[in-house]
C-alpha cells in the first residue's frame, strides 16, 4: 500500500522519442535507477511524482518478499538498469526502511524559473540520505533575549488591560446597586400608582 | 436586544434582587391600555424583525459566510462527544487484529474482496455488504467450491409441486463482488443443455451442496457448450463424495475435444488449457496473430503501478480476510455447539 498521496490514474508523460508506454516506462526506469544510485534526483516534477510511485512500490516489495523471491528479483533486475544497485537495494535500503511506518521517499516542488519553460522541477530523494536537508530545520527563537522581552511586554500590557476591565465592572456594579435602592424607595412611597405601560413591541411578543 | 439593553431602556421593566442576583422582571400591564396602544399608533413596530443586517460587511466576510462547509465533523469535536459521560456503556469492543487468515482464504471466498476499481470503491458499503453476507451465511451453508466442481442447488419455486426446485450440474463460471456474487451451473436435461445463473446470496436459495469438489484447468468453462453433451451430463441422483480432511483440492486435467464449427466464441484465440489442440486453418492463424499483436505489451509484465491498481492492495486484503476469517470461526464454533446440544436432547 502506498503511504503517500498520489494520483489514482497513471499520467501520460510527454516522452520523446517514442511517446508510447514503453518509452514512458524507460524514462521512469532511468529516474528510479538514478534515485537508488544518488539518493537525490532533480527531474521535472511530473516525472518525479510518477517515478516516486514506482520506486516506493519496488522498495515495498523488496522489503516484503526479500531477496529470495524470484519475481521480486526479476522486477529489481528490470527497474535498476545498473546491476550493482540490486545489491544496494537488498543490502542497504531494505535494512534501512524495514521498520519505517511512513513512505520511503520525499518529493519537493521547486520554484518555477523565470524566464524559462514554466514547467516546475521537483526534487525526489530517499529518506535518510547523507545529503544536507532541503528544508532547513527551523531554529527555536523562543528564548532569544529580544523575543523574551517582547513576550514580557505583551504579558504586561494584557495584565493592565484586565485590571482596567475589572475596575470598570466594580464601578458599574455599584451604580446598579444604587439605582435599585432608588426604585425600591419609590415603590414603598406610592404603591397605588399604576406602572407605566410596557412597550408595544414586548406586548406583541406576549401575544 | 440583550440583557444590558433591557436594563438601559428601563421601560416596563424593574430589577429585583433574587438571592443576590439581578433578574429582570416584567412590569404589570393594563390590558385595555395595551390594546389601545396597538390600534392607535405603532402598528408597524410589531413587524419589526429582531435580525440585524450588517450592510457594512466586507467582501472577505461575505465570502467567509458563503464558504463551502465540510460534510464531516472535525476530530476534536467528535472526540469531545466520545469522551463525554453520556457515552458511558456504549464503548466498542476493541478489535483484535492479530488474527490472520490463511493465505489461500481469499480463493475459498473470493466474493468477500471488493471490486478493485477506485471509482467504484465505497468502504462503508463494502463493510455493510460483508456484514450482510456473513449474516446470510448463518442461515445457509455456502461451502467451498471452484469452477469445475459439481454442485446441487435447491431454490424455492412457487410453481413446483414441492415448492422447491433442485438442480445439479457442473460449475462453469463464478464471479461478482460482495452481495452480487454469482455462479453458473450447467447440465443436460432431456438432451438439451441447460445453464442456470444463481445469485449466491439470494434469499430464495434453500441449500448449496458440493457433490464433487475439484478444479479444472480453466477459469471459465463456457466451451462446454461446443463440446459433446456427454461431458456436461451429470445424473441428478449423484451422491456427494467427501474429500479426506486436510487434503488438497484435486485438479481434473481432462482435455476435451471441441465439436466442429460453428462455435459460440472463437475458442482458438483464447489460451484454453482444458481442450485438445485445434486444427488451425490459415484464417484462424491470422486471427490469432492479430489478437496477439494487439496485446503485445511487454512492459505490462514489469509495470508495478499497473499491477498495484488492478488489485486491492495487500494490507487491505489482509485486514478484510482476517475479519471474515474471524467471523467464520465464530460461526463454525456456534454450529458445533448447537449440534452437540441437539445430540444431547435426543
Amino acid at each position: 500500500m502506498l503511504r503517500f498521496r498520489h494520483q489514482m490514474q497513471p499520467r501520460k508523460l510527454k516522452v520523446t522519442p517514442g511517446a508510447n508506454p514503453q518509452a514512458r516506462i524507460n524514462k521512469l526506469r532511468e529516474i528510479v535507477t538514478g534515485l537508488i544510485r544518488y539518493e537525490r534526483v532533480e527531474p521535472l516534477w511530473y516525472f518525479a511524482d510518477e517515478a516516486r510511485q514506482y520506486a516506493e512500490r519496488l522498495l515495498y516489495l523488496a522489503i516484503k518478499n526479500g531477496d529470495k523471491h524470484k519475481e521480486t528479483m526479476e522486477l529489481a533486475d528490470y527497474w535498476l538498469e545498473e546491476k550493482d544497485l540490486v545489491h544496494k537495494l537488498f543490502k542497504v535500503l531494505v535494512p534501512r526502511y524495514k521498520n519505517y511506518k511512513t513512505c520511503y521517499t520525499d518529493l519537493h516542488k521547486l520554484a518555477v524559473e523565470y524566464p524559462g519553460s514554466g514547467i516546475p522541477m521537483g526534487v525526489l530523494e530517499l529518506r535518510g540520505n547523507p545529503w544536507p536537508p532541503i528544508i532547513a530545520r527551523q531554529r527555536d527563537t523562543k528564548f532569544i533575549l529580544s523575543n523574551m522581552l517582547l513576550t514580557a511586554a505583551k504579558q504586561d500590557f494584557y495584565n493592565t488591560k484586565q485590571q482596567l476591565k475589572s475596575d470598570a465592572a466594580t464601578k458599574r456594579q455599584q451604580l446598579i446597586e444604587k439605582s435599585d435602592d432608588m426604585h425600591t424607595i419609590r415603590r414603598t412611597d406610592d404603591s397605588s400608582s399604576v406602572d407605566p405601560p410596557a412597550k408595544t413591541e414586548n406586548l406583541m411578543m406576549d401575544r | 436586544m440583550g440583557f444590558k439593553g433591557l436594563f438601559e431602556s428601563g421601560q416596563g421593566f424593574t430589577m429585583t434582587d433574587v438571592e443576590g442576583k439581578l433578574v429582570p422582571e416584567r412590569g404589570r400591564m393594563d390590558v385595555e391600555g395595551a390594546f389601545t396602544h396597538v390600534s392607535s399608533s405603532q402598528v408597524n413596530v410589531a413587524y419589526k424583525s429582531t435580525h440585524v443586517i450588517n450592510y457594512k460587511r466586507t467582501r472577505a466576510e461575505i465570502g467567509q459566510a458563503l464558504r463551502k462547509k465540510p460534510n464531516y465533523l472535525h476530530y476534536d469535536l467528535v472526540d469531545k462527544h466520545r469522551s463525554s459521560p453520556l457515552q458511558k456503556g456504549t464503548d466498542n469492543i476493541t478489535v483484535e487484529t492479530d488474527v490472520k487468515a490463511p493465505r489461500d482464504y481469499r480463493f475459498i471466498m473470493p466474493e468477500f474482496m471488493p471490486r478493485p476499481h477506485f471509482e467504484y470503491r465505497d468502504r462503508v458499503l463494502e463493510k455493510l455488504e460483508r456484514r450482510d453476507m456473513l449474516r446470510r451465511r448463518t442461515v445457509i451453508n455456502i461451502p467451498e467450491f471452484y469452477v469445475g466442481s459439481i454442485m446441487a442447488v435447491t431454490v424455492s419455486d412457487p410453481f413446483a409441486p414441492n415448492k422447491k426446485n433442485r438442480f445439479l450440474g457442473i460449475c462453469i463460471d463464478r464471479g461478482g463482488h460482495g452481495l452480487k456474487a454469482y455462479f453458473v451451473l450447467r447440465n443436460v436435461v432431456d438432451g438439451l443443455g441447460v445453464e442456470i445463473f444463481y445469485q449466491m446470496y439470494s434469499p430464495t436459495l434453500h441449500s448449496i451442496e458440493v457433490i464433487r469438489l475439484e478444479k479444472r484447468l480453466d477459469d471459465r468453462l463456457y466451451y462446454l457448450r461446443n463440446c459433446p453433451l456427454e461431458h456436461s451430463t451429470f445424473s441428478f441422483d449423484m451422491e456427494p463424495i467427501a474429500l479426506p480432511r486436510g487434503a488438497q483440492v484435486p485438479v481434473n486435467t481432462l482435455k476435451l475435444k471441441l465439436n466442429p464449427k460453428p462455435w459460440d466464441e472463437r475458442w482458438e484465440r483464447q489460451d484454453l488449457k482444458g481442450i485438445e489442440p485445434i486444427e488451425l486453418t490459415p484464417k484462424m492463424i491470422k486471427g490469432i496473430q492479430k489478437v496477439h499483436n494487439a496485446s503485445a505489451t511487454p512492459w505490462k509484465k514489469h509495470d508495478l503501478m499497473l499491477h498495484y491498481r488492478s488489485k486491492v492492495n495487500e494490507e487491505e486484503e489482509e485486514t478484510i480476510m482476517a475479519e471474515v476469517y474471524k467471523e467464520n470461526q465464530l460461526l463454525e464454533s456456534m454450529r458445533k455447539t448447537s449440534k452437540a446440544t441437539l445430540k444431547k436432547k435426543k
